[in-house]
Formats: structure tokens, sequence, C-alpha cells
């Protein structure tokens, strides 16, 4: 089973993260304060931590330098109250594998923890190609197809395919995508998102084939086998 | 906004007390200078009356030859020019003495009298200016005219009117190249406060206005303002401080909430009637949140820290990747979305994401106004040591009255219709602009639709 660790000093966020994360299936254990997160962080006993920045006794920030000077790679999602743009830098530099900054939706938490734990999956990053039911995308030659037939995608088409597709069947939200597709971190307010997914349905999900991209309503986007 | 530039003419303060004291310093000398010639004149004045009469007492005295003789021994001891004299038969003759005509306008009368012009000759040793003269008819029945030069008079008008002359003039050319000298040091003085100032003015509170170590009115004045921006500051801080406590206190809360409703939401069954409103809800919290984290956005921009991503960029590829951002967006809505980009435009410096977001918020807001048919251009060229970046639309355009207000924060335009938005977007581009130093203006496109340009500076213009 799939053990997360959470570091969070609130008990109320702490409760919601235990919460979400086990519906998600997976096993969590809650610690309340730096030092025994540390102890806990390096035992490597867990798939993955999500580490509050601010916390008593040791800080978030250290917790993260030590481990990955420790050589342990367990990934870590940070969550902060500080949004600065530079703090989000600091914390991806010290060996944060991503960063959630308060408030945050629950389900975007556990969208990105499920993410994070896909990726650190060595299978899956050795993969040339990616299959979703009749979808396929070579990750060599860059072309995909449905049902046999050629796609012509644009590359920003490309990239928002080849990031579902490795994320395939787990939800991913419309910030996650600007985030991994586009590299930028603001909410670009509109439906921008909707409209780029929009687009790239209309090239794999013709009408006459069952879609494969699903809308979460008020979460975001999955690609999966039809049900 | 800029600061009034110090006077550099009479205005100054200095300027005008010295023009102040030199006028008094020249009114005063006028009067002593007046009172002295006065006081001057009339003792010379009563002087050569005085030795007129004694002359005229001595000489009424003689007749006959003894006239004669006591008058040629006068003319030896008399200074020429100044004493002279006449002696006319009953005829009024001349018998002997230079003086060979009676003045014109002398009265016969023994009186002492005052002439304008003494005597009409050509002969240097005569007096000819003013002066004074009698006529007295002698024992003998003859005619003595006695006349005594007032040119002395003269002469110290003269002399007085010099010095006055003088006096003044080195009052006045002295003043005015102190006038000079002292107006330049409080000027650069004030050019340097001037300068503090602006940068205050700018946004930069830890800047003070400076003080020398003369402790005069200037540095009196300066240590007032900076007490003043200390106070401002702290209060700023205080305010600043405030926010960031609400602000901060205020992520946890909302991240409980939004958990908490989603937690409601996915422990309801699916197709109740709640879950559509609990859909409602939680679209609404997540509304606030995004407007939250865009007020803590701009917060962050302003306090001018963010300078770390800063780096030399190319305009092409972001205005290329806006392009190809937004044009999904604009096809969706109808309006054609263009790039039009000189050639070789030079590097910008700044922090492409902050520009692609400041871009990204202009276009959005250009394609959302823009009805459907038309046009949005994204023109971008140089001009001298600045890159104009400009998106133009094909909408409604912002009215003049409203340019200024559309920076706000929530500013959504009265005129406007129920467009989305979170009318945050230009205060976020102002921010980001602001932390450039680059300039933003609204203006109207050719089309009569708005028209944004960010004007923004080249790697080269800061040398």
């Amino acid at each position: 089973m799939t053990r997360i660790l959470t570091i969070e000093d609130d008990a109320v966020t702490a409760k919601e993260i235990v919460a979400e994360l086990s519906s998600h299936g997976l096993h969590v254990d809650w610690v309340d304060n730096g030092r025994e997160g540390l102890v806990r962080a390096v035992s490597g006993d867990y798939d993955l931590i999500t580490l509050d920045r601010m916390l008593p006794e040791v800080d978030g920030l250290a917790i993260v330098t030590t481990m990955r000077a420790l050589g342990i790679a367990t990934p870590i999602l940070m969550i902060s109250a500080l949004s600065d743009v530079d703090e989000r830098v600091r914390g991806l530099r010290a060996g944060g594998d991503d960063y959630l900054s308060k408030p945050f939706a629950s389900d975007e938490m556990a969208a990105r923890v499920e993410v994070l734990l896909r990726r650190s999956n060595p299978v899956t990053q050795a993969e040339t190609m990616l299959k979703v039911a009749d979808l396929e995308l070579n990750l060599i030659t860059r072309e995909a197809t449905r049902a046999g037939q050629p796609l012509n995608l644009l590359p920003t088409e490309y990239k928002l395919l080849e990031f579902l597709m490795r994320n395939s069947g787990q939800i991913i939200t419309r910030m996650m995508i600007f985030e991994e597709v586009w590299g930028y971190h603001f909410d670009p307010g509109t439906n921008l998102i909707d409209v780029h997914i929009g687009r790239l349905r209309k090239k794999i999900d013709p009408p006459t084939l069952t879609p494969l991209i699903r809308t979460v309503r008020g979460s975001g986007y999955v690609i999966a086998e039809p049900v | 906004m800029s600061l009034p530039n110090p006077s550099k003419g009479w205005r100054s303060s200095s300027s005008r007390l010295l023009a102040l004291y030199s006028f008094l310093f020249v009114a005063w000398s006028s009067i002593l200078m007046g009172v002295l010639y006065w006081e001057v004149t009339s003792y010379l004045n009563t002087l050569a009356r005085h030795s007129l009469m004694q002359r005229q007492q001595l000489f009424s005295r003689f007749q006959g030859a003894q006239l004669d003789d006591a008058l040629r021994t006068s003319d030896k001891f008399d200074i020429r020019t100044v004493d002279a004299y006449g002696l006319f038969d009953n005829d009024l003759k001349p018998i002997s003495g230079p003086v060979h005509e009676i003045p014109d306008g002398l009265k016969l009368t023994g009186e002492i009298q005052e002439l304008d012009t003494c005597i009409d000759s050509d002969d240097p040793d005569l007096p000819r200016a003013s002066c004074d003269a009698v006529a007295i008819h002698t024992l003998d029945n003859r005619w003595l005219i006695l006349v005594r030069d007032n040119g002395s008079l003269f002469a110290v008008t003269t002399l007085i009117l010099r010095a006055l002359l003088w006096g003044v003039s080195l009052t006045i050319i002295p003043g005015a190249a102190g006038w000079h000298l002292l107006r330049r040091r409080p000027l650069k003085r004030i050019g340097a406060i001037q300068a503090s100032a602006e940068a205050i003015v700018t946004g930069d509170l830890t800047r003070r206005l400076p003080v020398s170590d003369r402790r005069d009115e200037l540095d009196m004045l300066a240590d007032i303002v900076n007490a003043m921006l200390d106070r401002i500051e702290r209060l700023m801080n205080e305010v600043k401080g405030v926010c960031d406590n609400i602000a901060h206190d205020l992520r946890t809360p909302l991240t409980r909430l939004r958990a908490q409703l989603y937690r409601i939401q996915q422990q309801s069954p699916e197709d109740s009637p709640q879950g559509e409103q609990m859909a409602q809800v939680i679209a609404d919290a997540d509304t606030l949140m995004a407007r939250f984290r865009g007020l803590l956005r701009i917060s962050e921009l302003e306090d001018h820290q963010r300078r770390s991503a800063f780096g030399q960029l190319d305009p092409l590829p972001l205005l290329q990747e806006l392009h190809d951002f937004y044009l999904p967006l604009a096809e969706e809505g109808g309006v054609s979305l263009q790039l039009k980009i000189a050639e070789n435009l030079p590097r910008l410096v700044g922090d492409r994401a902050l520009l692609f977001e400041a871009l990204s918020n202009l276009l959005s807001n250009s394609i959302k106004f823009t009805p459907a048919g038309g046009q949005v251009l994204m023109i971008a060229r140089a001009e001298g040591d600045t890159t104009f970046i400009e998106v133009q639309d094909t909408g409604p355009g912002i009215p003049d009255a409203e340019r200024q207000a559309v920076f706000k924060r929530f500013y959504r335009s009265e005129t406007g219709n129920q467009q989305s938005g979170f009318g945050l977007g230009l205060s976020i581009v102002a921010a980001i602009v602001n932390l450039h130093g680059f300039k933003l203006r609204i203006g109207s496109s050719p089309s009569g639709g708005a028209s944004l340009v960010l004007e923004c500076r080249q790697v080269l213009a800061l040398g």
C-alpha cells in the first residue's frame, strides 16, 4: 500500500488532507511538527511526503534540504502559506518536487500527489509509447494516432496530450496543465485551458468514436479507457 | 507625477533677499548723500556770500586812487577764476579790472545776487558758471562789480554725485555676483532634495531628503520632512503588516473551507438536489480563492521584491507564444488575433514569466471585450531605445475618463456588459509594469477600440 506522510501543523487542514488522500486509497500518517516530521521523513518508509513550508521547531525548507542531502529521493509536495514566486523557486530548488500555495483545493492537492506518485514510478519513465484505448502517442517520433488514424497535432497540443496520457486515469487540474504545458505559475483567469482542451478533443475524440477525455466537474480533466 | 522645478531666477528667496537688500542700500546711500550734499552746499553758499560781503564792506570804504590800489592788491592775492572785479564809471563803461562787462541780470542795488551765468567772456581766468555778484556804487560815483564764483559748489555736487554713482555701482555689481554665488548652492541642494523626493514619490519610501552639517533653514525643513516620512513609512509598514497578517490568517481558513465543502460534495450521492447546489458553492469558493490569490499576487508584486528572475529576453518568441496561447480563445469568440512584429527587435530586460502574465492579461481583456467578427492586433516595434508592444482591438474602447480608473483593483467599466472577469487583471499589469520600470499607455486604436501600449526598456538602453 502506498504510504504518505503529511507534515502539517494546522489540524483542520491536516485532517482534510488525510481524508482526501485516504479517499484515494492511500495510507496517510500525519505529523504536526517539524522535528518529528524530519525523523519520519528520513526513515524512508514513505512513498510521498506533503510538507508544510512553515512548521514549528524544524522549518519545512530545512526538512527538504536535509532529506536531499541524505540522498533520500522521496517525492515531496510542498504546501505553503507563502505564495511569493521566489518562495516557490526556493522550495523547488531545495528539492521539493511540486509546490502548492495556500489557499488550495484538496482535489488539486490530491491530483498533484497522484501525479507525483506516478512520476516516481520507474516503469512509466522509460516508456517510448503511451497508449490509452486505441489512442497511441509515440514519444520518439512524436506522432499520435487514434484508431490507427494519424492525428495532426500542434506542438502545444502534443505537449498537452503527452501530459494527460502520462497520467492517464488521473485527474489533472487546469492549474497543473498550465504549469506543466506552458510553464507559467499564474492564474490565466478565463477558460483558456478549457478552450485548449476543447481543441485537442476535437482532434482525438471525433464524434464517431468513444470520447477518451473526460471533464471532472470542478476539478479538471482525465484521459482514460472508456468504462 | 513630477515635482515642480526649483525656480532658477528672481523667484528664489536668496535673489529676492539680495535684491531687497541692494535696493535698501542704494536708497539709504542716496539719502545719506543727499543730506550731505544739501549740508555742504548750503555751508559753501554761506561761505561764498560771507566772503563777498566782506569784500563789499572793505571796498566800499575806499575811493579814487585808493580804491584802484586796493583793488589791484586784492586782485594779486585773490584766486583767479573765483574772485574777480570790474570798475565802471558812472555811465557803466569799464575802467579797470578783469570784468569788462556788467553781468546780465545784475541789478545795481548793492545787494548780493546769485546769477546762473556769471560773465560772458572768453577769458579762462574769469568765473563763468553760476556766481554771487554785487554792484557797489562807490563813494567817488563809480560802479564796482564784485563777483565770486560758485564753481566750488558745482565741484562738490559733481564729487558727491560721482561718489553716489560709485557707491551704487559698487553695490549692484558685487550684489549681482553675490546673488549668483549665493543662489547656486541652495539650488544645488534643492536639486539634491528634489532627486530624493522624486525617488520617494515613485515609491521608494526608504529614501530620505539629504541633510548637511550646516543645520541651516533648508536642513531644518529637510529634517521636518524626514520625520514626516519616517512616520508615513512606519504607518505604511504597519498597514502592510496588518494586511499581510490578514492575508496569512485567511489562507488556512479558506483552505479548510474549500476542503470541507469538497468533502461534503464527495460524500453526498451523485445526483441529489444538494449536489448541484454544492457544486455551485464550490465554484464560488474557487472564485473567492482565485481573487484572493490575485490580491496577494498584486501586493507581492508591489513589494518590488521580485527582481531575481530578471534577465535578457527576446520579445519575438514571447509574443509568438502568447499568440499561440490566445489564438484558440480568440477563434472561439469569432475574433481574429494577429501578430505584427517588426524585424530585429532588440532584447528586453525583464522577467519573462511576468511579462507573459502582463501581456496575457491585456490580450485576454481585448479578446473578451471585442465582439465577434472583430480583430485583436498585437504590434511590436522599436523606436530609439524603447520597444513598444501594443495590443489593439476593435472593441468598444476605454473612455478617457476611465483610463486611470481601469487600473484600480476590481474596477469594471460601468458601461461594459456583464462580462466575467476578476477586475484585477489591469492592476496586476500595472504592478508588473511598475516593477520593470516600463510604462503603460491607454489610448484608442484606429478603429476606436482600446489600445494598450507597453513601453519597454531595451538591453542597450541600460548602458
